[in-house]
């Protein structure tokens, strides 16, 4: 029978993947020569498990931008950890049907409440500036409320200038295909975080007075 | 003392904690649930089968001493097998959520509706227990402590009238409750000695009398005799378990003759073994929401080493862990016991 391994800190985990037998895969984090590597792991033992880590490995690859070595750990080309930004990776990554074809997502996403498309442009320094084809206050107010939805998921910072519009990695290296990924999350934080509480309370056993 | 003292099995350590005898190291405790989605694809036992099949629900629970090094093993994960024997509706959930009584479709509405069903032991929701107690003893018995679980009347209360009704039941009417919770009290025993039968080492005796909604008065009012009663009737160490802030009834549950109290971190380790004494042996409480589902291992080992400290005889979560629990953070509790040991005695 299989046993408990150690691979390094568990970071995320989505507990029933809904496309291969309710299996749980987790993401973990560990340490290669002084940089942040992530291993995707399940303990099921089911005949195609194997398999569904692999597809799982391979849409972080085209979704975060990430690099696997031979042994199936993923990181980022800088080297950095990113975890807040590879969470995601790893949770969007798990959406993805089997023999869905996965495409990195675009810098260019459109914003259901101002119904305005938002575009990203990636500037010199690993600097991403965030742009909006509206005009006016309200188009304003949207661009920087995305921009700093960006910062939040990605624990990105704001640029040097202090442009609430713009918005670099600590690593300050570029990370389109990242960056892409976080903008189709980035106008509607407070749902995602909502999200997490519900994910987080899901499992916790309460005594029968605090139930309903 | 404790270094004075022979190595002992898993079983040995944690029997002796509950006579509340010299141990050769603090025994680390399950009375509750350490089940977690990750396990239950290493041994291919999820829920809901594994509340409800015995060989799931043994090889789950097993994982709590060949994974995390537990000194105990406790197979009943939930705390519905009961009332669903008594007849609750249950909503059984997935495999990351765990199961639930449909409280707001109560079975009964009056004492006199209160009716403990001849096949309560044969249901198989309970049979599912015992059949999984007997696995486990034959497989694990002489190694580790196998701990059961038979939930008390104010619990069952809450299962079979809904929360709000029992509580009112409770207000307008004393007598009626006292009358209630003596005649759920038989489901108690009845099922606490069956799984004796079945093998079990110890019971824990939930009895949701929590913080939150009920006083240490009424705890002495409504459950203090009925707990002596229960250690009178049920021949082997109790673990009584209540939630959430409980040191305004500890004095009384000391005075039950139960042999320890699993308690909740609500309640700092030192004020409550002042209340202690040792009268009745404590078991806990590391911190669940925050500590073992949410934090680090470093954390996990700041927690328990208060309790050691405080001389707290048996260490382990609070309650029932939430089942994305890390697997790293649970098999810190043994390895940070040792560890102290090592640099204690």
């Amino acid at each position: 029978m299989a046993s408990v391994v150690n691979i390094g800190r568990r970071i995320e985990l989505v507990p029933i993947d809904p496309h291969f037998k309710d299996i749980t895969i987790a993401l973990y984090q560990q340490e290669l020569e002084s940089r942040a590597v992530y291993r995707v792991h399940t303990y099921s033992s089911f005949e195609g498990a194997e398999n569904r880590i692999q597809e799982v490995s391979y849409a972080m690859r085209i979704l975060g931008g990430m690099q696997q070595n031979n042994d199936g750990l993923l990181c980022f080309p800088c080297g950095d950890k990113h975890e807040a930004a590879c969470r995601r990776v790893f949770l969007e990554a798990c959406k993805i049907a089997p023999d869905t074809s996965i495409q990195p997502r675009p810098l260019k996403t459109l914003d259901k409440k101002s119904k305005q498309t938002i575009t990203v442009d990636s500037v010199e320094n690993g600097i991403y500036s965030v742009r909006s084809n509206g005009e006016g206050r309200s188009a304003e107010r949207r661009v920087a409320a995305i921009a700093a939805g960006l910062a939040k998921l990605g624990e990105m910072n704001n640029s040097k200038d202090n442009d609430p519009n713009s918005v670099v990695f600590p690593c300050g290296q570029s990370h389109d295909e990242l960056v892409g990924l976080l903008l189709v999350r980035a106008p509607n934080v407070r749902v995602i975080l909502r999200e997490e509480e519900s994910v987080a309370a899901r499992g916790v056993l309460t005594a029968p007075s605090q139930q309903s | 003392m404790q270094h004075t003292v022979k190595q002992m099995s898993g079983r040995e350590r944690v029997l002796a904690a509950l006579r509340n005898e010299p141990t050769d190291r603090t025994p680390v405790c399950n009375p509750t649930s350490v089940a977690t989605v990750e396990l239950m694809d290493l041994v291919d036992a999820p829920f809901p089968q594994a509340n409800r099949e015995p060989e799931l629900m043994a090889r789950l629970a097993a994982t709590g001493y060949t994974e995390l090094g537990f000194d105990t093993i406790m197979p009943v994960f939930t705390i519905i097998q009961e009332s669903s024997a008594l007849g609750c509706k249950i909503q059984w959930e997935q495999k990351d959520n765990w199961p639930t009584v449909k409280m707001r479709e109560p079975i009964w509405e009056d004492v006199d509706d209160i009716n403990i069903p001849k096949d309560f032991l044969t249901h198989p929701d309970t049979q599912c227990v015992l059949e999984a107690i007997k696995i486990l003893k034959k497989e694990y018995g002489d190694e580790v402590a196998v701990i059961g679980k038979t939930m008390g009347p104010w619990s069952l209360g809450y299962h079979c009238f809904g929360v709000e009704p029992f509580l009112l039941l409770s207000l307008d009417d004393p007598g009626k409750t006292k009358l209630a919770l003596d005649r759920m009290k038989e489901a108690t025993v009845q099922f606490g000695i069956a799984q004796i039968e079945a093998g079990a080492d110890a019971l824990t005796l939930p009895d949701h009398a929590t913080g939150d909604l009920v006083s240490g008065e009424y705890y002495k009012r409504y459950l203090r005799d009925l707990h002596i009663e229960f250690v009178e009737r049920i021949p082997i160490p109790l673990i009584l378990h209540i939630c959430g802030r409980t040191v305004d009834r500890m004095e009384y549950i000391a005075q039950t003759g139960m042999a320890a109290f699993h308690y909740d971190s609500k309640n700092e380790p030192k004020e409550s073994m002042d209340i202690v004494q040792k009268r009745i042996a404590l078991i806990g409480n590391i911190n669940n929401p925050e500590t073992l589902f949410a934090k680090e291992p470093e954390d996990v080992k700041i927690e328990v080493v208060k309790n050691l400290e405080a001389g707290v005889p048996l260490i382990g979560p609070e309650c029932a862990i939430p089942l994305q629990t890390t697997i790293e953070n649970l098999q810190e509790i043994p390895i940070a016991v040792q560890e102290w040991h090592r640099k204690n005695g």
